[in-house]
């Protein structure tokens, strides 16, 4: 005869399963046919100044249409839990914030909510640093819900931004570059080939002593510390020399009284250099005006009264530019130009006898003066130069074989 | 004195450059924060160089008059421009100073006239010369001498054409055509450039981080 | 004849630019425009703004000089904002630009029975360039606590709820200088991630075409042209779409000069 479990114990058995179903909020319910919500996790969000938590779940293909996950939080596990976030049931993948989630296969299956606020009892309430909230993730469609197992997480302020890690690498790559040829060029000669516009410089400044016109140099309308300005400067450092050699006379214009200063400072040491301190005058190196167009009107005014056989424009100018060089061009005088201003260099192109484009104002510079940091600083940019177009070269290649590593590497966040 | 002028400039260019890059990559609020105070105190020195600005202008063209230099009656102007509107905002149509701009027209207002009918004015009226300057210059420079400027010259006439109207009209292909030189091989230019301008923008700030460019001191280097 | 033909005196070529220009501005001719890509992407985005009743700041960044080529494009957009009853929110970035914002605020404004303070706001210039758009994300209050007039933010029911950049729905900077490329973009849509969009004088729009394709600009107006693009989307034309037939003449008149001194150039060279 066999042995019967005592009807007792059936109905405790019956009895604890209806208690373990009826543990609620951590237990997961799942009424109907909904698919369970997996691998939820709740974190703080990275690279930011805290205040935000960030929610992850897996993605599941099998959701019905018009579902939708809707987050809930609470500063207690027992609640009460406020709504915090809804989205639709496909949205929010983590391959959409790839600087977050990475760029791998696995941030397809994968959904993601950052919560900053949640609607409180008394209005929208922003998430504190450093507080532990429960949160708890729920699908609904139509009148079917299930839930994932609440998780907790608190939000903290953080001291380093990850998603601009490329960022410091390339820029960190690029400044050891630059500092450690400016560092090399104190020790080694550094070669720079000629630049073209520096010929046609000495041609212009042979000009003007031959005929014996002054030489006007003009600068351009940025101030002192732009690159551009102190590129100008250095020239013009070399144009003094010439001019004291050749005992050409010298009118120097600028823009704004620093700019004009530091000029008349880099003019007096060239002719003291070249040993004609007495050929100095401070009232040839002044400001023609502050705003654009006074300054480009005082300058023309000099170009069309005095003559001078060459002009020499360095810096960066807008759009006086025109004025100034077609201006020039009627008086007949040779033109040279150097601006790193891309938009006006079509316009110094067609007026000017010479233009240096760009780099090649910093490069002449740097030729001109020899000073180390400036031809440390112009290999440290021909050294970085090279990395991008070897990287352009190679993240195209890879990128069409669809390798999109390189790519990845140079895009900003 | 040199510490002054020549030292401590160095250092505070220094330790407020390293703060700088810092900030770009620390998210947490109190980096924040230092960015925000930054950025006040940045505005505070932009609003003080209007003044200093001014003052330089003035005493530039003060001393014009002063020694008599020639066309120092053309910096007599300045004062007399300057000098109107300043005026005309102390008035601030009867209101005073300290009161919040005058609302009205250029009818009503008379800071309001001199601004419409003689700044912008003025200013316009330089800025339109570019047109024919511009004629002139085209005309003169853009002569096919070798292949290379006979492309030019069809890349200039093609834009030219197809960024106005007209050049529908003459054709469908050559608004097609100007938009593909912009696009493409102009913006292939331009970003060659801008990247060397950058890179040389890099450098120089470094170098100004660092304390090795120094001639924004004014001076000279030591 | 040839010689002369390759060295035309200039001042007959200012007399027919010159010509050229004033005669279609006062024959009032204007000429069919066809909107382009970039010009009919700004519209969509300030479509999409009136669709989700939002808000939006025009930044103000040019002056007395680039009057006659940015006040059109000025008036376009505030014609469509006004019309569609977006808020505006105006700013001023360069020192010259308050009395011409100002101008066509009011002048717009009256044109469609606008209400200040609800519909739109002025909040004037404040130094700092870059350094304000910064700000102005970080705290927009810290930026412009008052508008023009002294008013505070908070008394204003269109400013009452403008806590950072990221409360516009769409930003879009007038621009006769650098402050697209250096003052919004870095210091503005790439740190707070809002929808962009500029216009600017027609010599810079190239300089900003590779943040078009970056996408960190929505689109952009170039100079009259794109203004007088605007006006057409809009459906009102004025004088961007005037000055269009004097550009369109101004360019035919360069092009048969270049060409005429190409002739003669060719022709003495065969000689």
């Amino acid at each position: 005869m066999q042995n019967k479990p005592p009807s007792w114990l059936v109905g405790l058995v019956f009895l604890g399963v209806i208690a373990s179903d009826c543990q609620g909020q951590d237990a997961q319910s799942g009424r109907g046919s909904l698919p369970l919500i997996d691998n939820t996790e709740a974190f703080d969000t990275p690279n930011d100044a805290g205040n935000s938590i960030t929610l992850t779940w897996a993605r599941t293909r099998s959701i019905p249409e018009g579902g939708v996950y809707k987050a809930y939080i609470a500063e207690s596990r027992e609640g009460p839990y406020y709504p915090a976030s809804e989205i639709a049931g496909g949205a929010n993948l983590q391959s959409e914030e790839p600087e977050t989630f990475g760029y791998g296969d696995a941030a397809w299956d994968a959904h993601f909510i950052h919560i900053t606020e949640y609607a409180g009892g008394e209005g929208v309430v922003s998430l504190q640093n450093d507080k532990t909230y429960y949160v708890r993730l729920e699908l609904h469609s139509g009148n079917r819900s299930t839930r994932a197992p609440i998780v907790t997480a608190s939000a903290q302020g953080n001291y380093f931004n990850w998603k601009k890690l490329n960022n410091i690498v390339l820029g960190g790559l690029l400044s050891f570059l630059i500092l450690g040829f400016i560092s090399l060029a104190r020790h080694r000669d550094l070669y720079i080939r000629r630049i073209g516009g520096l010929e046609a410089l000495d041609e212009a400044l042979g000009r003007a002593t031959a005929m014996g016109k002054p030489v006007l140099f003009i600068h351009g309308l940025r101030d002192m510390s732009q690159i551009s300005t102190i590129a100008a400067v250095n020239i013009l450092g070399r144009v003094a020399s010439r001019t004291a050699e050749y005992d050409a006379a010298l009118r120097v214009v600028a823009p704004d009284p620093v700019v004009m200063s530091v000029s008349q400072e880099t003019v007096q040491a060239s002719y003291f250099e070249a040993g004609r301190p007495d050929a100095f005058n401070t009232k040839h190196v002044f400001v023609a005006g502050t705003e654009q167009f006074s300054y480009a009107a005082a300058t023309e005014g000099i170009m069309v009264r005095e003559r001078p056989a060459a002009h020499i424009m360095m810096g960066y100018f807008y759009a006086e530019s025109l004025l100034l060089a077609e201006t020039g061009s009627t008086t007949g005088a040779i033109q040279i130009a150097g601006t790193d201003a891309f938009t006006q260099l079509p316009f110094f192109v067609t007026t000017c006898d010479y233009t240096l484009m760009g780099e090649e104002l910093y490069a002449a510079s740097a030729y001109l003066s020899r000073e180390p940091k400036l031809l440390g600083s112009l290999k440290g940019q021909d050294a970085g130069k090279a990395i991008i177009i070897a990287a352009i070269v190679l993240g195209a290649l890879l990128a069409t074989v669809d390798i999109p590593f390189l790519t990845h590497v140079f895009t900003p966040h | 004195m040199i510490f002054l002028s020549r030292t401590l400039p160095v250092i505070v260019a220094l330790c407020f450059g390293v703060f700088g890059i810092g900030i770009y990559y620390v998210p947490h609020a109190a980096a924040q924060n230092l960015e925000r105070e930054l950025a006040l105190w940045l505005r505070v020195v932009f609003a003080f160089s209007y003044l200093l600005g001014l003052y330089s202008l003035l005493n530039l063209h003060w001393q014009r008059i002063r020694q008599r230099v020639e066309g120092w009656g053309y910096s007599a102007m300045v004062y007399v421009g300057f000098g109107l509107m300043m005026l005309f905002v102390i008035h601030n149509d009867g209101k005073g100073p300290f009161a919040p701009q005058a609302e009205g027209t250029a009818a009503e207002n008379g800071y309001q006239w001199l601004f419409e009918y003689v700044q912008v004015a003025c200013s316009s009226t330089m800025f339109s010369i570019l047109a024919f300057f511009i004629a002139s210059a085209a005309y003169r420079t853009f002569r096919a001498r070798t292949p290379e400027a006979a492309l030019l010259l069809v890349a200039a006439i093609v834009v030219m054409l197809g960024r106005v109207p007209i050049g529908a009209y003459i054709s469908e292909y050559v608004p097609a055509a100007a938009e593909w030189l912009l696009n493409v091989p102009n913006l292939a230019a331009k970003r060659g450039i801008l990247l060397g301008v950058s890179l040389g923008a890099i450098a120089t700030s470094l170098r100004i981080i660092f304390g090795i460019e120094r001639s924004y001191l004014g001076g000279g280097d030591e | 004849m040839i010689q002369w033909l390759m060295n035309i005196d200039r001042r007959i070529i200012f007399v027919f630019v010159f010509l050229g220009v004033a005669l279609p501005l006062l024959a009032n001719v204007f000429l069919p425009i066809k909107p382009t890509r970039d010009v009919i992407s700004v519209y969509d985005q300030f479509e999409k703004v009136a669709e989700d009743e939002g808000i939006v700041l025009l930044s103000f960044s040019y002056g007395a000089s680039t009057e006659p080529e940015m006040q059109p494009m000025a008036r376009a957009i505030l014609r469509h904002c006004f019309s569609r009853n977006i808020k505006v929110v105006a700013v001023c970035l360069w020192p010259e630009a308050p009395g011409l914002a100002r101008k066509v605020l009011e002048e717009i404004g009256d044109e469609f029975g606008k209400t200040y303070g609800e519909d739109y706001a002025f909040l004037g210039f404040k130094p700092g360039n870059f350094a304000v758009v910064l700000n102005m994300g970080q705290d927009f209050r810290d930026a412009f606590p008052q508008d023009n007039w002294g008013t505070p933010l908070e008394e204003l029911a269109l400013t009452q709820d403008i806590r950072t950049l990221r409360d516009f729905d769409f930003v879009f900077d007038l621009a006769a200088g650098d402050s697209i490329e250096f003052w919004w973009i870095p210091y503005g849509q790439e740190k707070y991630g809002f929808p962009f969009a500029g216009g600017c004088t027609a010599v810079m729009a190239p300089d900003l075409f590779p943040f078009l394709q970056s996408k960190q600009m929505v689109g952009l107006l170039g100079g009259l042209a794109g203004a007088a693009e605007y006006e057409t989307l809009v459906g009102r034309q004025d004088k961007a779409t005037a000055g269009m037939s004097a550009q369109s003449m101004a360019h035919l008149i360069i092009v048969a000069f270049i060409l005429f001194g190409n002739m003669a150039f060719f022709l003495s060279r065969r000689r």
